[in-house]
């Protein structure tokens, strides 16, 4: 676990990193990806921090009608920005295929991630850009879209629970070391706190509600642990893969 | 305790590897913060929280308690059989640890079941965070006796047998009931 000695990091003879240069591009993208998804999420589309479960139907449509011009750019941003997620998704699965578990793992992870983006971004994605795009229609039907779409954002985290699922047994179960075992761990972490995201649908204040302490918050802390976990074990198992390593199937 | 009077150890050691430390100390932080918000609202309301903790059963909490201890002593004398090269008394010692486990488990099925009968559903705020603090030890009692069927795994493999696992899965084992402890305390015994 000397996780910050120099003698970790395998270097070429000019003394650079090693590992492949296009794998090593993708490592520096995936931080700058998900900065950016992080700017839009909390600052324009007004989805995290979660606008409260407990307001009004008047509310709802007073919260659209503030916020209709950020939330309109902010997810027409994130339309764009979803498309760089393959590529994030992807350097995670590159790395999952050099395990020796089996590209099984890897597929699941991209099929798991793939299924949460529905109703974990573009479901939402619709329901707040309906809302703002029509907001001449019943006030009813706005507050409707809005206990959809945060129901939907924030509860489907469970989605991606399936996604930490088969990469923890994948990391754990790895011969070539490619993920060091703590990061399975820690993955274990993410598979529970985000499954506690089901109680969203059954409150409307409280510790478990969909802005709750305990359901939303102390799951934001872990997911930003996991996160950085995982920017920083990607950059070292490309740094750790050999240059003249063969390419993947 | 474990290392000295092991046979085969003769360094002072820590044990289990680094990463199932991670994974301990990490988990700890991650029920304290979850202790801390039952506190907070427990704090914010007292009378309601006291009302609805007189419906717990605490002979069932005790049972449980004893349950979960004595299966941590068995799986702590199956890394002292494991180290001494006992490797089939080790497998037995785990087997009995995780039949523990699976009493656990049975017992606190009943006790929800019991409960959600009775009507004290998630609608009260006590029961909400009852349920959901049991239930995420619940799912970690599920990953622990996984952890103990690798174990076994690893025992009856004359070609594997890494007592590092043996270790690691009894620390995991006593951190899963390090916080029965904690929880019984907090939700059952706190006045």
């Amino acid at each position: 676990m000397n996780l910050l000695t120099p003698e970790r990091y395998i270097t070429t003879t000019d003394g650079d990193p090693a590992g492949k240069p296009d794998v090593r591009f993708l490592t520096w993208f995936f931080p700058v990806w998900y900065a950016v998804f992080g700017v839009i999420i909390c600052v324009l589309t007004r989805v995290t921090p979660p606008p409260r479960p407990d307001v009004t139907t008047a509310g709802t449509v007073a919260f659209f009608t503030e916020h209709h011009l950020t939330i309109q750019i902010g997810f027409v941003l994130l339309l764009i920005l979803l498309g760089g997620a393959p590529l994030t998704n992807g350097l995670v699965l590159y790395h999952m295929k050099r395990m020796s578990v089996g590209s099984v793992f890897g597929y699941g992870y991209i099929a798991a991630m793939s299924v949460g983006a529905l109703p974990g971004f573009l479901l939402v994605g619709v329901c707040y850009l309906t809302a703002t795009f029509r907001p001449d229609r019943d006030p009813e039907l706005i507050g409707w879209l809005y206990d959809l779409g945060n129901l939907s954002y924030n509860g489907s985290l469970g989605c991606f629970t399936t996604a930490y699922v088969v990469l923890a047994i994948a990391v754990l179960y790895d011969k070539n070391g490619v993920f060091p075992k703590w990061f399975g761990y820690v993955t274990v972490w993410q598979v529970i706190t985000e499954v506690i995201a089901t109680q969203f649908f059954l409150f409307y204040s409280g510790p478990l509600a969909w802005n709750g302490v305990l359901s939303l918050w102390w799951a934001v802390v872990v997911f930003s642990v996991w996160l950085g976990a995982l920017i920083f074990v990607l950059r070292a198992a490309t740094i750790g893969e050999p240059v003249d390593s063969p390419g993947l199937d | 305790m474990l290392q000295r009077d092991a046979p085969t150890t003769t360094e002072t050691r820590v044990p289990g590897d680094g990463h199932i430390w991670v994974m301990v100390l990490g988990d700890l932080l991650i029920f304290t913060g979850y202790f801390i918000i039952f506190m907070v609202f427990r704090t914010m309301n007292p009378a309601d929280f006291l009302a609805a903790q007189q419906h717990l059963n605490v002979n069932i909490g005790v049972i449980n308690t004893v349950v979960l201890l004595t299966s941590s002593w068995f799986v702590a004398r199956s890394v002292l059989a494991a180290r001494a090269g006992n490797h089939r008394s080790a497998v037995r010692f785990v087997y009995s640890g995780a039949g523990g486990g699976v009493l656990f488990i049975v017992l606190k099925s009943y006790e929800w079941a019991v409960k959600i009968s009775a009507g004290h559903t998630n609608s009260d705020l006590f029961f909400s965070l009852y349920y959901v603090i049991t239930g995420v030890h619940l799912v970690h009692v599920v990953i622990g006796l996984i952890a103990l069927g690798v174990v076994v795994r690893e025992l009856n493999n004359p070609g594997r047998r890494r007592l590092m696992v043996v270790e690691s899965a009894a620390m995991y084992w006593h951190m899963v009931d390090l916080l029965w402890v904690i929880i019984f305390g907090l939700l059952y015994v706190m006045r």
